[in-house]
C-alpha cells in the first residue's frame, strides 16, 4: 500500500496553473525525490498532500485512505521556508511542536532530549533560538519534523544552507529512518544531492510531470555513453570520431561518446596518442543531465523560451 | 472536534505563557499604573496652581453695588475666597496704580472692573473689564456672572426684598431631592466611560498584539510548520484567546489592586461605579465579547498585512468603531431607547459599549440584550472565519500586499 498517492491533481491560482495532472505514489521504506526547478510546483504539490490547500481536481490519498486531517499526526514536514519562535527556549519549542502533533508533554520532552543528543546539539536545549547558529536552528527544525515518529517524512530542500558535516548527519539519519520503514519525500532542485539517496523520482517542470519511475530503471533507460578521465600529456585523442562532444578542464575531461561501445576504442586511442591516463571511468548520465534532456523535449520548454531555472 | 480545541488551547497557552513570562509584561504592569498615577497627580498639581479670579479690583462709586459683586465672586469660589479690592471710580491715582500692578510680575492682580453709571437714570451701568491676560476667560466669565448677579440683587433690594429673602431666591436648585443617595445617571456614565477606557486600552495594546504576533509568525515563517498540523482558524482563535488572556490578566491585576487599595485606604474612596451584581456580570460579558470581536478584527488585519508598517496604517480601522461608540454615548445616555441607541446596540462593533450603557440607563428588555449578545457571538465567529480565509490564501501567495478585490476573491478559495 503506497503511503502517498496523488491521482491526477490540479491546482490553479488565479490564472497561474501551479500543478497540472500530477500523479505519483510513494511506497513505505523508500526515498522519493520530487525534483524540478524553482517554481515548478513542488511546494504546491506538497501543500495539497498535507491538506494546506485543496486540489481543484484529482484525489489525494494518505496511508491508503482519502485525505483526512487525522492522518497528519503521522506526517512530518520540514518546509522549505521555515522558522522558529526566536524568543522561545529550544526545549519548550520542541515540546510545543510535538504536542501540536499529538504527543503528550512528557513523551515530547523525552524524545526531544534524545533527538538533541542524537543530532549533537544537546548543549542548545536550554538556549533561546535566537542565540543559536543557523545550522543549529535547522537541526532543531529537522527534529521538530521527526519528534512524533511520522511514517511519512516530507523534506522540502532540507540541505539548503547546511554545512557538509551537518548535511551528512541529516542524510545518515534519513537513511536510518528509511531502513526503519518510513517513507521519505525529498523535494529539491539540487538533483546532485539526492542522486545517491532516492529510490524513485518524479521530475516536474512548469507544474507537469515530465519523468517518473525508479531511479535504476530511469538511469538504465539512458545509455552509458559518458566518460570522465584524468590524464596528462597530449589531448589530441579527444578529436576521435567516437567522441560526440567533450569538455576538457585541464587534465580532467568529460566526454560524451557517440555510442556506449566506443569507450574501449577511445581508451586505446588515448594511450596510443601518448597520454598518461590516471583515471578512466565510464559513467551513467547524471540526474541533472537526464532532467535537462527530458525537459528540452517538452512543449513547456519551448514556451519558456528555452530557459530552465535550475 | 476535540483536536481543534486541543490545538487552539495549545496555541493559546503558548502565547499566554510566553507573554506573561516576558519581563516586559511585569514592567508594563507596574509602569502603566505608575505613569497614570503620576499623570493624574501632575494634572491635579497643575490645576491647583492655576488660579482664576483670585485677585480682582472693582472701581465703582456705588459701594453697595461693589459689595454685591464682591459677595457674588466669593460665592462662586468657596474653596479659595478671592480678594476683591474696591476703589472709588474717579480716583485717578488708584487706576494708574492698578495699571502698573497689571504690568508687574510681582502682583497677583487678575484685572479690574470699571463700573460707570449710565447717563440716563434707570439704565444699566457700563462695565469695562481690564484683564492682565486677555485669554483668561475663566476670570472674565466669573466677573461677568458676578456683575449680573449684583444687578439682580440691586433691583430686588430696590423693590423692597430683604437680603435673606434675596439669598433664598437666588440659591441654586437641587434636583436630586428625594432620590436617595445613589445617583443613578452618574454611576451609569461612570461605568460606561470605565468600559470605554478599559476597552480602548486593551484593544490598543493587546488587539494590536494579536495582529503583530500573526505578522511575526509570517516573517519568521514558523507558520509553515504550524499549518502542517493545525488549521488557520485554530491558530487565529488560539492567538486571540491567548493574547487576550494576557490583557485580561493585566487589567485583572490592576482592578484587584485598585479594589484592595480602596478597601484598605483610609481616604475612603467612594467607588460605586457598578450599581448591581447583575450589571457587573453584564459588564464583564460585554467587555469580554467586545474584546474578542475587536481582537478577531485585529487578527484579520494581521492576516491581510505582511509587515508592521502596513499594519500601522490599518490600525485606525480598529479604533474607528470604538471612537464612534464613544461619540454617540451621550446621545444614548440621554435617550437610551431612541433610534440611535437601538441601532447602535445591535450593530456588532458598537454593541458592547452601547448595549451595556442602555442596560444601565434604559430598559432594553432581556430579549434585546440576548439578541445583542447573540449578534456579537455570531460576528466574532464570522470575523474569525473570514480572517482565517484571508490568512490561508494570503500566506500561499505571499510576497505582495493584497488589494481589496483580491481579498474578496480569496474568500472564495479553499
Amino acid at each position: 500500500m503506497p503511503i502517498v498517492e496523488l491521482q491526477n491533481i490540479r491546482k490553479v491560482y488565479d490564472t497561474k496553473v501551479a500543478v497540472e495532472g500530477l500523479t505519483l505514489a510513494i511506497e513505505p521504506g523508500t526515498m522519493f525525490g520530487l525534483l524540478g526547478p524553482n517554481g515548478s510546483g513542488k511546494t504546491s504539490s506538497i501543500r495539497m498532500m498535507i491538506g494546506m490547500t485543496v486540489p481543484d481536481s484529482g484525489t489525494v490519498q494518505l496511508f491508503g485512505k482519502p485525505f483526512a486531517r487525522t492522518s497528519l499526526h503521522k506526517v512530518g514536514y520540514l518546509p522549505e521556508e521555515r522558522g522558529l519562535y526566536k524568543k522561545m527556549k529550544v526545549l519548550d519549542q520542541l515540546i510545543f511542536l510535538g504536542q501540536l502533533h499529538g504527543l503528550d508533554e512528557s513523551t515530547a520532552r523525552k524524545r526531544s532530549l534524545a533527538w538533541c543528543e542524537r543530532m549533537e546539539i544537546a548543549e542548545a536545549i536550554e538556549k533561546k533560538t535566537e542565540e543559536l547558529s543557523k545550522g543549529m536552528q535547522q537541526k532543531i527544525q529537522f527534529i521538530a519534523a521527526l519528534l512524533h515518529e511520522p511514517d511519512l517524512i516530507i523534506m522540502d530542500e532540507p540541505f539548503s544552507g547546511l554545512d557538509p558535516v551537518n548535511a551528512e548527519l541529516l542524510m545518515k539519519t534519513l537513511i536510518e529512518l528509511r531502513a526503519a520503514g518510513k517513507a521519505i519525500l525529498f523535494s529539491t532542485h539540487r538533483m546532485d544531492q539526492v542522486e545517491k539517496l532516492c529510490d524513485s523520482i518524479a521530475i516536474i517542470f512548469k507544474g507537469k510531470l515530465v519523468l517518473s519511475g525508479g531511479m535504476r530503471e530511469i538511469k538504465n533507460r539512458y545509455p552509458r555513453n559518458r566518460v570522465q578521465m584524468t590524464f596528462t600529456g597530449p589531448d589530441s585523442f579527444l578529436k576521435n570520431p567516437a567522441v560526440a562532444s567533450f569538455e576538457n578542464y585541464t587534465g580532467i575531461a568529460e566526454i560524451k561518446l557517440t555510442s556506449p561501445d566506443a569507450a574501449q576504442s577511445l581508451l586505446h586511442a588515448a594511450v596510443a596518442a601518448g597520454a598518461h591516463v590516471n583515471r578512466f571511468e565510464v559513467m551513467e548520465p547524471t540526474l541533472e543531465e537526464i532532467f535537462i534532456e527530458t525537459v528540452k523535449g517538452t512543449p513547456e520548454y519551448a514556451e519558456a523560451g528555452g530557459r530552465i531555472d535550475v | 472536534m476535540s483536536s481543534a480545541i486541543t490545538n487552539t488551547f495549545l496555541i493559546a497557552r503558548r502565547e499566554y505563557l510566553e507573554r506573561v513570562r516576558a519581563k516586559s509584561f511585569l514592567v508594563m504592569t507596574v509602569l502603566i499604573p505608575a505613569l497614570m498615577g503620576a499623570a493624574i497627580f501632575g494634572i491635579a498639581l497643575v490645576n491647583r496652581n492655576q488660579k482664576s479670579a483670585q485677585h480682582v479690583a472693582v472701581l465703582s462709586d456705588d459701594p453697595a453695588f461693589a459689595a454685591n459683586i464682591q459677595a457674588e465672586l466669593a460665592a462662586a469660589d468657596t474653596a479659595n475666597k478671592p480678594v476683591v479690592d474696591i476703589y472709588p471710580l474717579h480716583d485717578a491715582s488708584a487706576r494708574a496704580n492698578l495699571d502698573t500692578q497689571l504690568k508687574s510680575k510681582g502682583s497677583d492682580l487678575d484685572g479690574y472692573l470699571v463700573v460707570t453709571p449710565s447717563s440716563t437714570s434707570g439704565q444699566r451701568p457700563i462695565f469695562q473689564w481690564v484683564p492682565r491676560v486677555t485669554s483668561d476667560v475663566i476670570t472674565r466669565g466669573r466677573v461677568a456672572d458676578a456683575s449680573r448677579g449684583a444687578l439682580i440683587r440691586q433691583k430686588l433690594a430696590a423693590s423692597g426684598m430683604s437680603a435673606p429673602q434675596i439669598d433664598d431666591l437666588l440659591a441654586s436648585v437641587d434636583l436630586s431631592a428625594g432620590n436617595g443617595k445613589s445617583d443613578h445617571a452618574g454611576a451609569a456614565v461612570a461605568s460606561a466611560w470605565a468600559m470605554y477606557f478599559l476597552m480602548y486600552f486593551i484593544i490598543l495594546f493587546y488587539g494590536m498584539n494579536v495582529a503583530r504576533s500573526i505578522i511575526e509568525e509570517k516573517t519568521s515563517r514558523i507558520f509553515e510548520v504550524l499549518l502542517a498540523t493545525i488549521k488557520p482558524e485554530e491558530m487565529l482563535a488560539g492567538k486571540v484567546i491567548g493574547v487576550g488572556s494576557v490583557g485580561l490578566t493585566q487589567v485583572g491585576i490592576w482592578l484587584a489592586l485598585a479594589v484592595g487599595y480602596a478597601k484598605f485606604s483610609t481616604a475612603g474612596l467612594d467607588i460605586h461605579m457598578l450599581p448591581s451584581a447583575g450589571q457587573c456580570g453584564l459588564f464583564a460579558l460585554f467587555f469580554l465579547l467586545g474584546f474578542l470581536l475587536y481582537a478577531s478584527l485585529a487578527a484579520a488585519l494581521g492576516a491581510m498585512n505582511n509587515s508592521e508598517q502596513e499594519l500601522q496604517q490599518m490600525q485606525i480601522f480598529l479604533m474607528l468603531p470604538l471612537i464612534f461608540s464613544s461619540m454617540i454615548i451621550f446621545n444614548v445616555i440621554t435617550s437610551p431607547d431612541g433610534v440611535v441607541a437601538k441601532a447602535a446596540s445591535f450593530f456588532p462593533f458598537t454593541a458592547p459599549l452601547i448595549m451595556y450603557t442602555r442596560v444601565i440607563v434604559g430598559k432594553p428588555g432581556a430579549a434585546a440584550v440576548a439578541g445583542s449578545l447573540a449578534i456579537l457571538v455570531a460576528t466574532i465567529a464570522i470575523v474569525l472565519w473570514l480572517a482565517s480565509r484571508i490568512y490561508r490564501v494570503g500566506i500561499l501567495m505571499y510576497g505582495k500586499k493584497p488589494n481589496l478585490p483580491e481579498i474578496l476573491r480569496w474568500l472564495k478559495y479553499s
